[in-house]
């Protein structure tokens, strides 16, 4: 039988333009991917129907939330712009009568939000990063009922520290929004105190965070 | 003279499949990584504190009002009690219902069908809104989320009053 010598064909392909669109999209999704910076209080958020997105810049937050594993919900306070966060320090620092090196400016700078009662702010600021992620923030101090600017007078209890903090940042830049965000399983108790605590402030319009409800939502009545 | 060769030599060819998975594979993972939906935001505008001196604030009539209690293990109870049915002792109706398509929302539109009928238009339906301690912030959300979907146009968060407490205590909602 003749042997019919097939001869074998190799198929190769051009990989050169796929190659062009794989590193297209790499550079793309580089450029717009915002890494999820490491947040003290992990927060999921509830979702809701509503569509205003929020704005990317002069935003106040004030974050309600579980910190590992503990029980109560804690409240967390942060500024994203940083010249008001350096401002804020300097006031803070003469306020709580502590002096600030510049090793504690970069840390606060650098600090998305924090939860700390008001006092303990530079042993927050000398921490590592590393100690600082294993911390537990105990929550800032927020009791609606309590006077604003009381300082240090007065037992833990009776202090308004969240109120504070948000005259103090809002004096700095006025532009701010107001934000909150907080977790799904949280008492409404303690949300209840923040935004009486807004309410005294005179900060009488503020934002919920939600994330988009899935699919278009049950359309609104009529 | 040398001579020219022409011959075809064939361009240099490099295996571009390690490449082309290497990029794919960052672009799955950077694609994972990016937060792609942006949050979004309920605008909340509450009324200036009130004014101490100010005690003659507006009194609503009973039957348009509804109030939501918003209680624990995503329960909601609502109710229409005036200040004077508990001084009387009458006996409270007070309903309870749960976050569900059939739940709060169906109570809502009975309600604004109630005073549209009574009144001609469902915005006069004023709704009050409050939360015992222990509800969640989800519950908060929803329902403030359902007011939107309803088309409640008038509704306020307000603080626990008298009413409530009384409520509350027949309910045994407080421990």
């Amino acid at each position: 039988m003749p042997k019919i010598k097939m001869k074998r064909q190799d198929i190769r392909m051009d990989m050169t333009a796929m190659c062009d669109v794989a590193f297209l999209l790499l550079t793309f999704f580089i450029l717009t991917t915002k890494f999820r910076p490491n947040e003290a209080v992990q927060v999921d958020i509830p979702s809701s129907t509503a569509q205003i997105p929020l704005p990317e810049k002069d935003i106040l937050m004030i974050t309600v939330g579980k910190v590992g594993g503990e029980k109560d919900d804690r409240i967390f306070f942060g500024v994203d712009d940083q010249n008001t966060r350096i401002s804020m320090l300097d006031e803070l620092a003469t306020k709580y009568n502590f002096t600030v090196d510049a090793d504690m400016q970069k840390r606060f700078k650098l600090l998305d939000q924090f939860g700390v009662p008001l006092d303990q702010l530079p042993q927050l600021l000398k921490m590592s990063p590393e100690d600082l992620a294993k911390f537990k923030q105990p929550g800032l101090l927020c009791n609606p009922e309590a006077k604003l600017m009381a300082g240090q007078v007065g037992s833990d209890t009776a202090k308004n520290q969240l109120g504070e903090l948000i005259i103090m940042a809002r004096t700095l830049n006025p532009n701010l929004r107001i934000a909150v965000k907080a977790d799904k399983s949280a008492e409404y108790g303690r949300i209840d105190d923040v935004i009486e605590t807004l309410r005294k402030t005179n900060s009488n319009r503020f934002n919920l965070i939600t994330s988009a409800k899935g699919g278009l939502g049950p359309a609104p009545a009529e | 003279m040398a001579e020219i060769v022409t011959g075809k030599k064939g361009a240099p060819h490099t295996d571009m499949t390690p490449m082309v998975d290497l990029g794919f594979l960052l672009i799955t993972f950077f694609m994972l990584a990016t937060t792609f939906s942006k949050p979004k935001t309920m605008e909340i505008i509450k009324p200036a504190k009130d004014d101490p001196k100010n005690k003659d604030a507006p009194k609503v009539n009973k039957n348009r009002v509804l109030s939501i209690l918003l209680g624990e293990r995503d329960r909601v109870y609502f109710y229409q009690v005036a200040a004077e049915d508990i001084a009387s002792g009458k006996p409270l109706q007070v309903d309870s219902s749960d976050f569900s398509v059939n739940g709060v929302r169906a109570v809502i539109k009975t309600r604004q069908n109630d005073v549209l009928q009574a009144y001609g238009s469902k915005d006069t339906l004023v709704v009050l809104i409050k939360g015992m301690p222990k509800a969640t912030y989800k519950n908060f959300v929803d329902i403030i989320d359902e007011m939107r979907i309803t088309g409640v146009r008038q509704y306020a968060l307000v603080d626990r009053d008298k009413v409530d407490t009384v409520i509350m205590e027949q309910m045994n909602l407080i421990k």
